[in-house]
């Protein structure tokens, strides 16, 4: 069962007005793949998933938006339209694994709590058998042990194997990852994806990467859409993304990584690093035309009035681009 | 270190400063009795005295010793549980304190029992919805507990309901071995003791809540679908409560101190009581007696409040609280 997404739009009203964080995006993942929602910081990947989980701030409203998921439709524009599958249905990994876990309860309280609404009517010997196997699932040694460890007893990885078996627990149809490994070493980033990818395919549901690596993304998903200014410029498998970028500012982020055989100058100042200049438009008045004008290194006078739509790219069904240049035949 | 090691190191270590805090708190007191002007004898004897007898007496009590000679006879002593006879009654102190003791401690833990179960579920309830209409009459009714003084609380319940509704009983702690009598007693001067405390706590409680709802290990129960209350009651109240017992610690002073007034106007015996009338007859060896096992309870109390906070936070066990 696919998850998709509709038409999103969400606004925060801050002291200075109000700014519009996403603006119509769409996101379909099939079940069992893994997309990656990538962009800059500010471009609203976050806000997608807490509209998903109704868990936004105060001050932000989604203004547009629905969302398929389980086979059931919802609309995001009311509050807390997706609580009854949080926990069941929708389950999330944070970023920051340090603070995602309540330091006064053990792991396994913690985790009991996921069993209590996943497995209601269970008692407790079962919900702890559960609870240590799925410590054991996601490669978390000693799991027994763990269930009687505080978390400030465990290191910021094996916290994030705590979050990802509570994830595990409620078996749900879509997960959400946000930035799941930014906050830890870069040695424990392929081990957690690996527990990721494994919850997946244990669990079949389909799985929202959001992350600002694309590095990340080439190698772990099959889907990529890439948000900026709270717009979605383009979407596709990561193998057509890749190949043929549709618009300049996938191009430009594809530029930006540095390739490992890339040659070096002794002197680490000389070494050139593409940099996309210019910052992000004011998110409270969106300039007309495309959002990406002000810093495209290929745009034309017509990109300064027509807002594009989604044009397909290459030969690929899914793969779309807003970009006016794909619009001229 | 397994986690049973490290709590007793921990306890252990604690109680060790205990002792070294108490031994200091009492120096400090011995000098400070030292320093009030008027010496014991005259006290005792009258202004009328010869000289002969004041001579004797002064003798008698050491204090013609140097000053740490009679510090090494007051410590010594002190920590025998001997703090001499009191020259009024010619009974041991320790066992005119000893008598009172039971008294205010009741008064004082069933304060604080019922300070801690109104003032959490107020607190608690005030967070769930802040902002609220509820929330704001809590707060007012919070505050309006706070900056009402124990003497005006305490006479404004003595006059309804011991004078004017005859409910409870007027004065005094109730008769010795008759349990239900002394319960009977205890109520108004616990709940004059608790109000104040009832609005500290419920505004602290409420406070800490908010605090600990807005970090990011609460958002993971919210997403995982644990309900609201389940959250606010358990989760983060635990976490809420580490402060607010801190603070009851170091309130527990000002507790004993309010039970000096509450004592007096429902002429209930008590520690309080002891040393108000002790002053009033400069029989300072009794206040002496009484300030040690204060400061003693005072400690003592906030050790207890640590090891709660130990048991509350795991993390302050392991030293990174």
């Amino acid at each position: 069962m696919a998850i998709s997404l509709r038409d999103l739009s969400v606004d925060y009203s801050l002291q200075q007005g109000t700014a519009h964080a996403l603006r119509g995006v769409s996101l379909d993942i099939k079940k069992g793949e893994m997309l990656g929602l990538v962009g800059e910081s500010g471009s609203g990947k976050s806000t997608v998933a807490f509209a998903l989980m109704g868990l936004l701030a105060n001050n932000a409203r989604v203004t547009l938006g629905t969302a398929t998921i389980d086979g059931k439709n919802f609309d995001l524009t009311k509050r807390n339209a997706t609580a009854a599958l949080r926990g069941r249905g929708m389950a999330m990994i944070f970023q920051d694994p340090m603070l995602s876990l309540n330091p006064v309860f053990t792991i396994g309280t913690q985790l009991g709590e996921v069993l209590r609404r996943r497995a209601p009517g269970s008692d407790r010997k079962t919900r702890v058998a559960m609870a240590e196997d799925a410590l054991a699932k996601v490669k978390l040694s000693n799991p027994a042990r763990r269930m009687n460890q505080y978390p400030h007893e465990l290191s910021g990885g094996m916290r994030q194997r705590v979050v990802i078996a509570m994830a595990l627990l409620s078996e749900p149809a879509l997960l959400i990852a946000d930035e799941p490994t930014t906050a830890l070493d870069v040695t424990v980033e392929a081990q957690i994806m690996r527990e990721i990818i494994g919850l997946r395919d244990r669990v079949g549901c389909a799985v929202l990467l959001i992350t600002h690596s694309l590095g990340l993304v080439t190698e772990y998903c099959d889907a990529i859409s890439v948000l900026y200014a709270g717009e979605k410029l383009e979407s596709g498998t990561v193998k057509a993304v890749q190949r043929q970028p549709g618009h300049p500012y996938t191009r430009m982020l594809f530029d930006c990584e540095v390739p490992i055989d890339r040659e070096r100058h002794a002197d680490a100042s000389q070494n050139s690093f593409t940099v996309i200049s210019g910052d992000l438009p004011d998110p409270r008045r969106r300039p007309p035309g495309c959002i990406f004008n002000g810093r495209c290194d290929v745009s034309f006078a017509e990109c300064a009035v027509v807002n594009p739509g989604d044009y397909p790219v290459g030969d690929d069904a899914g793969h779309s681009a807003r970009c006016l240049r794909l619009a001229t035949p | 270190m397994t986690r049973a090691r490290r709590i007793a190191a921990f306890i252990a270590s604690r109680l060790a400063s205990v002792v070294l805090t108490i031994a200091g708190a009492t120096l400090l007191l011995f000098l400070m009795v030292r320093l009030v002007p008027g010496d014991f004898a005259s006290v005792m004897l009258g202004p009328r005295a010869t000289p002969e007898l004041r001579a004797q007496i002064i003798h008698d009590m050491g204090l013609d010793r140097g000053m740490l000679a009679q510090l090494w006879l007051f410590a010594s002593h002190a920590a025998t549980g001997n703090f001499g006879e009191d020259v009024v009654s010619h009974r041991p102190i320790l066992d005119i304190v000893l008598e009172v003791i039971p008294n205010t401690l009741a008064l004082a833990f069933s304060a604080l029992a019922l300070a801690l179960l109104v003032g959490i579920p107020i607190g608690v309830i005030a967070a769930l919805k802040p902002g609220s209409w509820l929330d704001s009459g809590l707060a007012l009714l919070s505050i309006s507990f706070i900056t009402t003084p124990t003497l005006v609380v305490s006479v404004i319940l003595f006059l309804i309901f011991a004078i004017g509704l005859h409910w409870l009983p007027v004065a005094g702690a109730g008769a010795p071995g008759d349990s239900v009598d002394r319960l009977r007693h205890l109520i108004l001067p616990s709940v004059a003791l608790a109000l104040g405390w009832v609005g500290y706590i419920s505004r602290l409680i409420r406070a800490a809540l908010l605090d600990t709802l807005a970090e990011l290990h609460v958002r993971t129960l919210r997403a995982y679908g644990v309900s609201e209350y389940r959250i606010v009651g358990l989760y983060a109240l635990k976490l809420a409560l580490v402060p607010v017992v801190s603070i009851l610690g170091i309130g527990l002073g000002d507790l004993i101190g309010s039970s000096v007034v509450v004592e007096i106007i429902f002429a209930r015996s008590g520690i309080g009581s002891l040393i108000f009338n002790s002053i009033a007859q400069r029989n300072y060896p009794v206040v002496q007696a009484c300030v040690v096992f204060i400061v003693a309870f005072y400690i003592v109390a906030n050790l207890v409040v640590d090891m709660i906070n130990a048991l509350l936070d795991p993390r302050i066990a392991a030293g990174r609280g």
